[in-house]
This record gives structure tokens, C-alpha cells and sequence, in this order.
């Protein structure tokens, strides 16, 4: 399975380094920022990564979303040099660097713990990688500061890591990596140890940076949430494998399997076998689809969002289905119903509670409805 | 009237005499060395000639510079093999790795009587001729565990995370550990410095078994010289000794401060000195 490079959803026309430094924008060479063909990972047999075949473009916000244990990280880790691939190649900016080692690579880490020095203040954490470079000592100062300033800790400059918060500790460890303005910046699920609220204030920042600084961000979580909310694209991995790769509103709308459908928000699966244009579930359900390249008798699930699925104000063009409502619960902005269709076959379908809905206008457990959505809904699935 | 909270009367007594049984000897020692006359038994009056004695006691001080000399290498032999063993092991997982781990406690547990005869046996086996380098020798070996457990401890407590950040900055593997995982490591490497010196010091049993004739460590000395009559001059050498320890720990106890305090001033150089 082969990742297209982004397409003209994808922009790439940011700028390609910290505003104000023109002359670090690289020679033009190859589109991508990293290109993996066959990347394979075996730890004793058991393969964790399997022939992977990605490329990411240049100032790309790219999200490998998965569950834990899909390889994700170790695809990170090899990425990064800290792990030697099985086989496949590596290629960052062009150049084939599966063999160097992590030190010579191009490429900075964000990782989950943060891997702060603790015998280090902050400015010498952030001026490490630059010292390590040669960078002239004013030059450092000056983009030591300025990475501090992009990420709001100018005035902890002499803290200890030891002193600071987890949010600030996640900070300085994304200045360090970003001061490198490196080809490619790695992220370890590095928003996984914050509270939920800074989690999601760090997600719109972190999203701000990248936009700022054009970094090519390869961002690694199992947080479906964060992965919809600041990438340009996303590659939902299970089992070593690349299920589906596309951009947010791509992977949710149109979901290539199962997997990606139940791994992205939630879907009302309903598996049943093709014949004549329809889908059948069981006795008294079939589901009407667009047969596009289905052979008749073919197993396959049709899969429709909750929030797809109308209970009023149904339109002919609307597949229609009778049912039952077997529970409710109000969840403030919207109402979620089950609703049996027929025996064995529940749907959850999301109703918006608009302003002009008053509290009696919600169905009530035990009463009949009809559901209905358009055709376009109905994701088939095999 | 109710409410008026009484003292533990008891426990302050027994808390009290557990100090008195702990520390009345020292304190004995300490008054005894000022004692003018040369009873162990009556204090005759305040004078310091006991400790002219023994700062004119050549063999004395010999003996007691030895012990330093002696302490000191092994503290450092044993903080570089000790860290080494620690960083090797930190990075064996298989079997093998904790077997030899848990081998490397065995000092720990052994007697050290018999430590001393096998190193006695080993060095004449050897053909070495006894004396400060075979005990300091036997010192190293014997104090490697404590450095080893105190260091592991130590990388345990640090994600592997760390060092990988290092590398990923621009070090090679080395410089890694150089620049990143060894000063991480400092605060419990000054620990177990000071550790190491402080057992060494005033470790006899090893040291008896293992040193020559001329200097001998001083508590192989003292022991020798009580054996032909107790001198009050011991009672200073004990006295010195002591202050000498005590200065030791406020230097544990205010080392890591003066550290970071270098640790910024360092900070002041790389940057310039400019202040934001």
C-alpha cells in the first residue's frame, strides 16, 4: 500500500523556517520531508512494523494515529535512529539515512517523558542541540530566547526543569527540539501526561507553532481527538500496517475499513451480504447502497455515523429504516438514542438539541420512530 | 484541670539515656584528650599536650596521612570501576546481566574477615610484597558493591528517554553519557564518594590483614600501640579523627549547593553573562 504525497489539500507553500530567517531556508530539493519504502520492524519474530511505505510533504502536520502496540512507535524510533530497521529505508530530505546514526541526523525528538536534562537550567536545555552543532554563541543566545518567546517561557530562562510545571516542562522540551529548526520534528504522544484541559490549550498551540515555525511535524498518539484537531493528514495504523491514510475530514467521512471506521469517532456497524443494490443484515433489514464494484453475495458491513442518522424531518432521497427507541441520554449540546431496528440490530444515532427543541420534543424510550440518512452516508465496508 | 496535654515522661527518659549510652564514650574520649594529667580515669585539667604529642609522633602522622592517601584512591577507584559496572549492567537485560548484578552484592554479605584472608592469601600467592597499595587494592575491590548499588539506584530512577534525548541533540553515544547521564548522575556520585572514603578511613580488618609494616594505616596503628599500654595521645588522635569525619559530612551537606551554584556560574561563561 503506497501513501500518495499530499495533494493540493495540503498547503506547502508556508514558510520554511523561524520569521526573520530567510537564509536557513534549504535548497530546494525533493517535496517530502521523509520518505519510508518497505519499513519493516521484527522484534523475535514477531513483526511490529510491516513494510510501511509513507511520504510526508514539506511543513506537513502528519498524525500516525493508533492503538497501542500498532507499531507507531517504533516507526518513530526508527525514524528517529534509536532503532535499526528489519528492513526498508529511511529517507529524510531526500537523503537515504536508514545507517546514520541518530546524532547525525537531521531530525529532533519530542518525547513522552519529556527527557529534560535535569542538571541544566532551561536556557542550557534548549541551547544543548546548538552547542552540539558549533553554533557561534550569539547566535545560540539569540535563538535560545527566540524559541523561549515562541513557547512562553522567556522569563523561566534560569529555572531548573525541577522547578517548573508539566506544561512548562513539555514546553521547554518542544523549544530544545525546535531551536534545531530540524528537517523533521518527531512527537511522542507528548500531550499524554497533561490534564485534559491543558492538553487541549497545548493541541491549539502546539498546531500555532507548527504553523509558525513551517516544521514538518510527525506527531504519534493513540488520541483520535488530538490527531483530528491539528493534523493536515492522518495514517491510522493497526497491526504494523497502515489501515488509511488521509486527511482529517477524509478519514472520517470515508472510512476505507472497519478498523479506521471504529478507531475515528464512533460508526454504526452493520455487516450483512450484498445482492442487487442492497445490503442484507438479517430478515426485514436491508440496507440500500451504491453497489459501485460489489459482486453479488460478497460479505460486507455498511457503516453510518450517529450524527448521519435523522429522526424527523426525513426526505425522500433518505434510505428510511422503522425502529424502536430502546434508550435515551442527554449529553447537554445533543441527545443520543438507541434505537432498535430490527432483532439484534441496534443504532446509536446523535440528535442536535437546536434552540427551538423543547425537552418534550425528545423521543422517549419504547416510542416509534423512523431513522433515515442519505445514501452518501451508508459507508460500505469489506 | 482537663486538657492540659502531659509529656511521655518515660519515653523522654529511655530517649534520653539511649543518647547518653550512644554518645557518653565519644564525649569521654573527647574530654579525655584535653585531660593535663595521664589518667584515663581523673581530669586534672585542661591542656593540650597530648595532642603536641602526637603532632610530634612521626609514625603517628604518617599513619594517619596513609589512612587519607588510602581512602582517597580507593574513593575514586572504586566511584570509576563502580560507575562503569553500574552503566554496563544498567544496559544488560538478559540473564546473564542480573546474574552477574546480584554477584557483584556478594561483598556486601561476606564477612570481612574472610575478604581479608583471601586477599591476604591472594596477594602473597601473587608474590606482592604487603603494604599501601595492597591495601588500597583490597579496599577498591571491597568497596566497588557500594558505589555499584548506589549508582544503579540512581539510573534506575532516570528514563532511558534521557540519554536518547542526547544523542538525538547531536551526541555521539559517549559524549552522551559524558555530558548528559554522568553529571545527572553527580549528586549520587558524591554520595557514594564520600561513602567509600568515610568506610575506607576507618576500616581495620581489611586494612590489618593486607598492610605492611611501615606506614600502617592509622587504625591498624592505634591498635598496635594499645597493645603496649593505653596512651592518652589516642584520645587526641581519636579526637582529630572525629573532626576530621564531622568536617566530611557538612562537606556532603553543602557540596551539592556550591555545585549548582558553579553550575550557574558555568552557565554565565557559555552565554556571556548576559542576563534577560
Amino acid at each position: 500500500m503506497t501513501i500518495p504525497p499530499p495533494t493540493a489539500q495540503t498547503p506547502l507553500h508556508r514558510r520554511p523556517a523561524v520569521p526573520g530567517q530567510p537564509g536557513e531556508a534549504r535548497s530546494p530539493g525533493p517535496e517530502s520531508a521523509v520518505r519510508l519504502r518497505g519499513l519493516t520492524k521484527t522484534f523475535g519474530g514477531q513483526t511490529v512494523v510491516d513494510a510501511l511505505d509513507l511520504e510526508i510533504g514539506r511543513g506537513e502536520f502528519f498524525s500516525l494515529l493508533g492503538p497501542s502496540g500498532c507499531g507507531k512507535t517504533t516507526t518513530l524510533r526508527m525514524i528517529a535512529g534509536f532503532s535499526d530497521p528489519t528492513a526498508g529505508t529511511i529517507e529524510v530530505g531526500g537523503e537515504d539515512v536508514t545507517s546514520v546514526p541518530p546524532h547525525r541526523r537531521d531530525v529532533n525528538t519530542v518525547f513522552q517523558s519529556y527527557a529534560l536534562f535535569d542538571h541544566l537550567d532551561v536556557r542550557r536545555n534548549v541551547g544543548f542541540g546548538l552547542r552540539r552543532k558549533g553554533i557561534d554563541r550569539g547566535e545560540a543566545d539569540r535563538r535560545v530566547a527566540e524559541a523561549l518567546e515562541l513557547v512562553q517561557l522567556a522569563d523561566r530562562a534560569r529555572d531548573r526543569p525541577a522547578q517548573l510545571s508539566g506544561g512548562q516542562r513539555q514546553r521547554v522540551a518542544l523549544a530544545r527540539a525546535i531551536v534545531n529548526r530540524p528537517q523533521l520534528l518527531l512527537l511522542d504522544e507528548p500531550l499524554a501526561a497533561l490534564d485534559l484541559k491543558l492538553r487541549r490549550a497545548m493541541q491549539l498551540e502546539l498546531k500555532a507553532i507548527q504553523r509558525e515555525v513551517g516544521i514538518t511535524f510527525l506527531f504519534v498518539t493513540h488520541d483520535q481527538d488530538e490527531a483530528m484537531s491539528m493534523s493536515d493528514r492522518i495514517a491510522i495504523m493497526h497491526d504494523g500496517l497502515i489501515e488509511q491514510c488521509g486527511t482529517p475530514e477524509d478519514v472520517y467521512e470515508n472510512p476505507t475499513s472497519v478498523f479506521a471506521a471504529g478507531f475515528i469517532g464512533t460508526s454504526n456497524l452493520m455487516p450483512g451480504t450484498y445482492r442487487a443494490g442492497r445490503v442484507h443484515v438479517c430478515d426485514g433489514l436491508a440496507v440500500p447502497v451504491s453497489g459501485e464494484g460489489l459482486v453479488d453475495g460478497e460479505s460486507v458491513s455498511v457503516a453510518v455515523r450517529p450524527e448521519k442518522i435523522w429522526l424527523s424531518e426525513l426526505t425522500d432521497a433518505m434510505v428510511r429504516v422503522p425502529g424502536r427507541v430502546a434508550a435515551s441520554s442527554y449529553h447537554g449540546a445533543t441527545t443520543q438514542y438507541l434505537v432498535d431496528v430490527a432483532p439484534g440490530v441496534t443504532l446509536t444515532v446523535l440528535e442536535q438539541n437546536l434552540p427551538r427543541m423543547r425537552p418534550e420534543d425528545r423521543w422517549t424510550k419504547g416510542a416509534q420512530v423512523e431513522l433515515g440518512w442519505l445514501p452518501e452516508h451508508g459507508v460500505v465496508l469489506r | 484541670m482537663a486538657g492540659v496535654e502531659r509529656r511521655p515522661r518515660l519515653a523522654s527518659v529511655v530517649t534520653v539515656l539511649f543518647f547518653a549510652w550512644l554518645y557518653a564514650p565519644i564525649v569521654a574520649v573527647v574530654v579525655f584528650s584535653f585531660n593535663s594529667i595521664r589518667s584515663l580515669s581523673t581530669f586534672g585539667g585542661v591542656s593540650t599536650r597530648w595532642y603536641a604529642s602526637f603532632f610530634h609522633d612521626d609514625s603517628l602522622i604518617r599513619s594517619l596521612l596513609a589512612s587519607i592517601a588510602i581512602a582517597t584512591v580507593s574513593a575514586v577507584g572504586a566511584l570509576v570501576l563502580g560507575t562503569m559496572l553500574a552503566l554496563g549492567l544498567e544496559r544488560i537485560s538478559s540473564r546473564t546481566g542480573r546474574a552477574v548484578g546480584a554477584v557483584t552484592l556478594l561483598p556486601l554479605v561476606t564477612p570481612e574477615i574472610v575478604t581479608g584472608v583471601a586477599a591476604l592469601l591472594f596477594f602473597h600467592g601473587l608474590g606482592l610484597k604487603l603494604s599501601l597499595l595492597t591495601v588500597t587494592l583490597a579496599e577498591i575491590t571491597f568497596s566497588i558493591a557500594y558505589v555499584t548499588v548506589i549508582v544503579r539506584g540512581r539510573l534506575a530512577a532516570m528514563s532511558p528517554e534521557v540519554e536518547e534525548a542526547a544523542r538525538d541533540l547531536g551526541c555521539t553515544p559517549w559524549q552522551a553519557v559524558r555530558l548528559v547521564t554522568l553529571p545527572t548522575l553527580v549528586p549520587a556520585l558524591v554520595g557514594a564518594g564520600l561513602l567509600v572514603f568515610a568506610l575506607v578511613f576507618d576500616d581495620f580488618v581489611l586494612a590489618f590483614f593486607t598492610t605492611g609494616v611501615d606506614p600502617q594505616p592509622l587504625p591498624v596503628r592505634i591498635y598496635s600501640s594499645i597493645r603496649f599500654g593505653v596512651s592518652p595521645a589516642i584520645n587526641a588522635v581519636g579526637t582529630v579523627v572525629l573532626a576530621f569525619s564531622a568536617l566530611l559530612i557538612v562537606l556532603a551537606l553543602v557540596a551539592p549547593r556550591l555545585l549548582r551554584r558553579g553550575g550557574a556560574g558555568g552557565l554565565d561563561l557559555i552565554t556571556g553573562g548576559e542576563r534577560s
